[in-house]
């Protein structure tokens, strides 16, 4: 039974309004299957795959521009979806280079140079965080941040100090996103009398919130409101349970990952747990649980061993001699699983097209060139066409060190951001990066 | 140009500490009354419960059956500590769903053990609503989870919540949890909060309350501590000094000890050691929390059970094993399962916490050792010398092993030939290939690809032939005790001391070795401080 999102039930307390509306067909999908039937496009959704240490630019940096390039030998294993991304070189993270592996992320994903005070912090908000902000508010989790490594962190800031730590069991996310809570579009949601009382309780702490806010310093203040916003989300998706989800015809509940994965061979198995992450981001977004994410793989300076190195990722980017065919290894193991995630979202099958094709992703790194931390040729896939607003299978090289900005403005544009420019200080650019722009 | 405008603070920021002189212990004479150090306020920010503090706080508030789903927001460490982060970060909205979860997940667990509830539910409600019960339930619980008395208005609010949802759900019991819920989400509860309006002066005595007993402790302060600040007596060294004394009377001052060396070590990482297991047979994902326990054990043993001086924590024989670790540090096991005392032989070359592998592992390479991770941890956590990013853009590759160069103190001579990388390499390296005859799980070797490993070295003036003497040389290193009172007022603090904190930090380092360098009365000197007492502008 199909069951419009604006006909709500509410299973309110001791015997109070309870409304069920009629069972419609109108979530069923229009004519030409690009939208839904009320009108409403289907989302478009941003992501972010990011991964520590750089890569190696002579390796990494393919032969020709246009749709006519040839992959470069790191991008190997993306051959078979080398029309469903585009390449982008020559680019260059603008800011100073003060913080190895930290620069980078920060210049690139805000546009905007460190703290003043705290050169290894964020002064702004991460492009994901300021994407979801308006993509990211209908569905039930605005963004859902996951990491691979064991320890492995984010960079999803919505400010500065305000990160969004990820999930590192891929067991909790799907427990988070697919658990009792969860209901799948197109059924009825179960009425559920605590709700209200998790609801009078989210009341009572806001307002508890409110009057002590009163009385602080103005960094405390910010720090409260933030702490306020994540209340505010948690009443949205309390409000959310008490609706009927419209059907979603590619939606099924995902296997459900290992409880643990436990070291082979005394070491993380880095691939099986990116791989159940990202099937499970996959389903999260066809329920349209999530419309952004971010997936951090492993951290910059991180020495995790990957199956068959010799040594720490990052001790060999530094150590290894020239070529690095060790750390070269380790890239390719990389991009296997970029390559994993973009099928996984275009086996998806969204209305004419695929769940890819209706995502904007940002795959890259902290660095180019690992061993001296370069900015410039800067590592940057993008997957996806974001509804038909960015061109993939192509080769975009930039003739003169662009800035970064110019890429994410695209992006956050290409997400439907009304954006006049993107970026702080020598981060901050007016133009986008038209050579992938529909 | 601008390298070499680089270059010359590099110089600049490593040359800056000077070769200092040792300086000899003496023998511990006895703690000076009075406070010390000046009443400069210390800077003041609402400090977010550590995910630490919340599980020691639930275990004080509810007892130690009640279980915390174990997932909470993560801690964020700032300048090395996660009490200092405590102070900028904030709460993610995933956070935020964890808290609610913990919250109710503690509740559930409350109401359903008649034994728990009655601990914190001491009326027999008359029905499924009983006000005048409900109020009393706030009024004891919501001093204990506010860490000060609770409103008239915070107590009908939270009595209604409970109301509702007794009502809702059939008894009284049931509405308990979403009681226990509405406070243990609040910001009240969850942050240590500073009012603008009370910057410059004398922390009131609830604030000071929860000051102390999350520094002492790491925990929520106890019913006396309240009542001692109810009662006014926290507003006066006077009146501070006896319960600061009290706490650190009480076994959870150990919780106390081991969370601060676990920051100030970075112990925490240990959770996630990365070793390659076919190089290192003796590696097993339970060896790095291992490790970490028998480090916290020698404190503890040093601070409480026989507060012996500190610095020798650097070079004693005494140490606490279990069998796993006895066989790595080539000794019989003195127990058959668990952790048991033992004094490493005259002649072991392993002596004190350098020795110990927790350390030697962790600030290693997954395949191999570091000197320079290792000389950088002396430097930094016990000498109180800042080492700078190196600069990006530089080549920082060390040279494999060849039959000329089989050794590490061989291969790291190329930091030494540019001067760029030598100003800071110089002051890291020296020590850390003082630790080479450990290699990077922490076993003891005496040769590295065949060649004899030579650890002898100088230490700012203090020459050493092996990872003993360089112990000696730290421990005597006259930097040793003002960085250990600068790491602890830290954490205490919860902000990185600036300038005007000078005078504290002296003061206190002159009690400390006036004191015999003895742990315990630097606690408590820092906690009945009037720099601790004091609050700095709200930020």
């Amino acid at each position: 039974m199909k069951i419009s999102r604006r006909t709500i039930l509410r299973g309110m307390l001791g015997g109070g309004l309870v409304t069920i509306g009629l069972p419609l067909f109108d979530a069923l999908l229009n004519d030409t299957a690009t939208a839904f039937a009320d009108g409403d496009a289907l989302p478009k959704r941003f992501g972010i795959f990011f991964w520590g240490n750089g890569v190696l630019p002579e390796l990494w940096n393919p032969k020709g521009t246009g749709t006519t390039y040839e992959l470069s030998p790191t991008l190997q294993p993306l051959a078979e979806m080398k029309s469903k991304f585009s390449l982008i070189s020559g680019m260059k993270v603008p800011i100073v280079n003060a913080v190895p592996h930290l620069s980078g992320p920060i210049g690139l994903l805000s546009g905007a140079p460190a703290l003043a005070t705290d050169k290894e912090a964020f002064a702004r908000a991460s492009i994901d965080q300021i994407i979801a902000e308006t993509i990211g508010l209908d569905s039930r989790f605005k963004s859902l941040e996951v990491g691979v490594e064991r320890g492995a962190k984010s960079l999803s800031y919505n400010g500065a100090h305000s990160n969004n730590p990820p999930e590192t069991s891929p067991h909790a996310l799907f427990a988070r996103v697919f658990g009792p809570e969860f209901t799948m579009p197109g059924d009825m949601a179960k009425p559920n009398p605590t709700l209200a009382l998790r609801k009078s309780v989210l009341d009572a702490v806001t307002d508890d919130a409110k009057r002590l806010q009163s009385t602080l310093g103005s960094t405390d203040k910010a720090r409260l409101d933030q702490h306020l916003s994540g209340i505010r989300a948690l009443e949205l998706r309390l409000k959310k349970l008490q609706e009927n989800p419209p059907s979603l015809a590619a939606c099924k509940v995902p296997v459900e990952p290992k409880l643990e994965y436990p070291d082979v061979d005394g070491r993380s198995p880095l691939s099986a747990i990116s791989r159940a992450m990202v099937d499970t981001l996959a389903m999260a977004m066809a329920c349209d649980q999530t419309r952004v994410f971010s997936l951090w793989f492993h951290n910059g300076v991180s020495n995790v061993l990957f199956p068959g190195a010799t040594s720490g990722h990052h001790q060999l980017t530094h150590d290894e001699p020239s070529p690095q065919p060790k750390v070269a290894a380790i890239l390719l193991q990389i991009m296997a699983e970029v390559n994993y995630m973009f099928k996984a979202f275009d086996a998806i099958p969204e209305g004419a097209s695929t769940l890819l094709d209706h995502c904007g992703i940002l795959a890259t790194s902290d660095c180019s060139y690992g061993r001296q931390h370069l900015l410039d040729e800067y590592p940057l896939i993008v997957g996806g066409t974001a509804n038909g607003n960015l061109k993939t299978g192509l080769h975009y090289r930039s003739p003169a060190q662009e800035n970064t900005s110019k890429l994410i403005l695209t992006l956050a544009r290409a997400m439907g951001l009304t954006m006049d420019a993107f970026g702080d200080a020598e981060g901050r650019t007016s133009d986008s990066l038209t050579a992938i722009e529909v | 140009m601008k390298y070499a405008a680089i270059l010359l603070l590099l110089v600049t920021a490593c040359d800056g500490e000077k070769a200092k002189l040792p300086v000899q212990s003496n023998a511990p004479p006895p703690v000076p009354s009075g406070p010390v150090g000046e009443a400069v306020g210390t800077l003041a920010a609402a400090q977010r419960l550590t995910a630490t503090q919340y599980r020691n706080t639930v275990r004080d508030l509810f007892g130690k059956e009640v279980i915390v789903p174990s997932a909470l927001e993560p801690d964020v460490a700032t300048d090395g500590f996660d009490a200092v982060g405590s102070s900028t970060s904030t709460v993610s909205a995933r956070g935020v769903e964890q808290y609610e979860a913990a919250a109710f997940a503690i509740g559930n667990q409350v109401i359903a053990d008649p034994k728990l509830l009655s601990r914190v539910l001491t009326c027999k409600p008359a029905g499924i609503t009983d006000e005048p019960c409900a109020r009393a339930f706030v009024t004891t619980m919501g001093r204990r989870i506010f860490r000060r008395p609770v409103t008239a208005e915070e107590t009908t609010k939270i009595a209604g919540v409970m109301a509702t949802a007794a009502t809702a759900l059939g008894t009284f019991e049931k509405g308990v949890p979403y009681g226990i819920a509405a406070m243990l989400q609040s910001p009240q509860f969850l942050y240590r909060s500073i009012s603008r309006a009370d910057s410059g002066a004398t922390y009131g005595g609830f604030a000071l309350a929860a000051r102390i007993s999350f520094f002492l402790w790491n925990s929520t302060p106890d019913d006396a501590l309240l009542d001692a600040a109810a009662a006014g007596k926290l507003a006066s060294y006077e009146g501070v000094k006896p319960e600061v004394d009290r706490l650190l009377a009480d076994p959870r001052a150990r919780d106390g000890l081991r969370n601060f060396v676990r920051e100030w070590l970075r112990l925490g990482q240990l959770d996630r050691l990365e070793k390659d297991a076919k190089l290192f047979t003796t590696y097993s994902v339970e060896l790095g929390p291992m490790a970490r326990e028998e480090t916290l054990r020698l404190f503890e043993d040093f601070v409480f059970d026989r507060e012996a001086d500190i610095r020798d924590v650097l070079t004693t024989r005494h140490t606490f094993v279990t069998p796993k670790l006895a066989s790595m540090y080539q000794l019989p096991a003195p127990t058959a399962t668990g952790f048991a005392p033992v004094d490493l032989p005259e002649d072991s070359p392993r002596r004190g916490l350098l020795g110990h592998i927790a350390l030697l592992a962790l600030y290693s390479h997954p395949t191999s050792s570091s000197a320079t991770l290792r000389g950088k941890f002396v430097r930094e956590k016990l000498l109180c010398v800042q080492i700078p990013n190196p600069p990006v853009n530089v080549n920082t590759a060390l040279p494999e092993p060849t039959p000329d160069a089989k050794t590490l103190r061989q291969r790291v001579q190329i930091h030494f030939a540019d001067a760029a990388c030598a100003a800071c390499h110089k002051i890291m390296d020296p020590i850390g290939l003082g630790l080479e005859q450990f290699d990077s799980i922490g076993r003891f070797r005496t040769k590295e690809n065949g060649a004899t490993i030579d650890a002898s070295g100088d230490l700012d003036g203090a020459k050493f032939n092996n990872p003993t003497e360089l112990a000696e040389a730290i421990r005597n290193h006259r930097d040793f005790p003002p960085c250990l009172t600068r790491k602890v007022f830290q954490y205490a603090t919860g902000m990185k001391p600036t300038d005007a904190d000078d005078p504290t930090l002296k003061s206190l380092t002159d009690h400390f070795v006036k004191t015999g360098y003895r742990l315990k009365p630097l606690l408590a000197a820092v906690a009945s401080s009037p720099a601790f007492r004091t609050m700095g502008a709200a930020h």
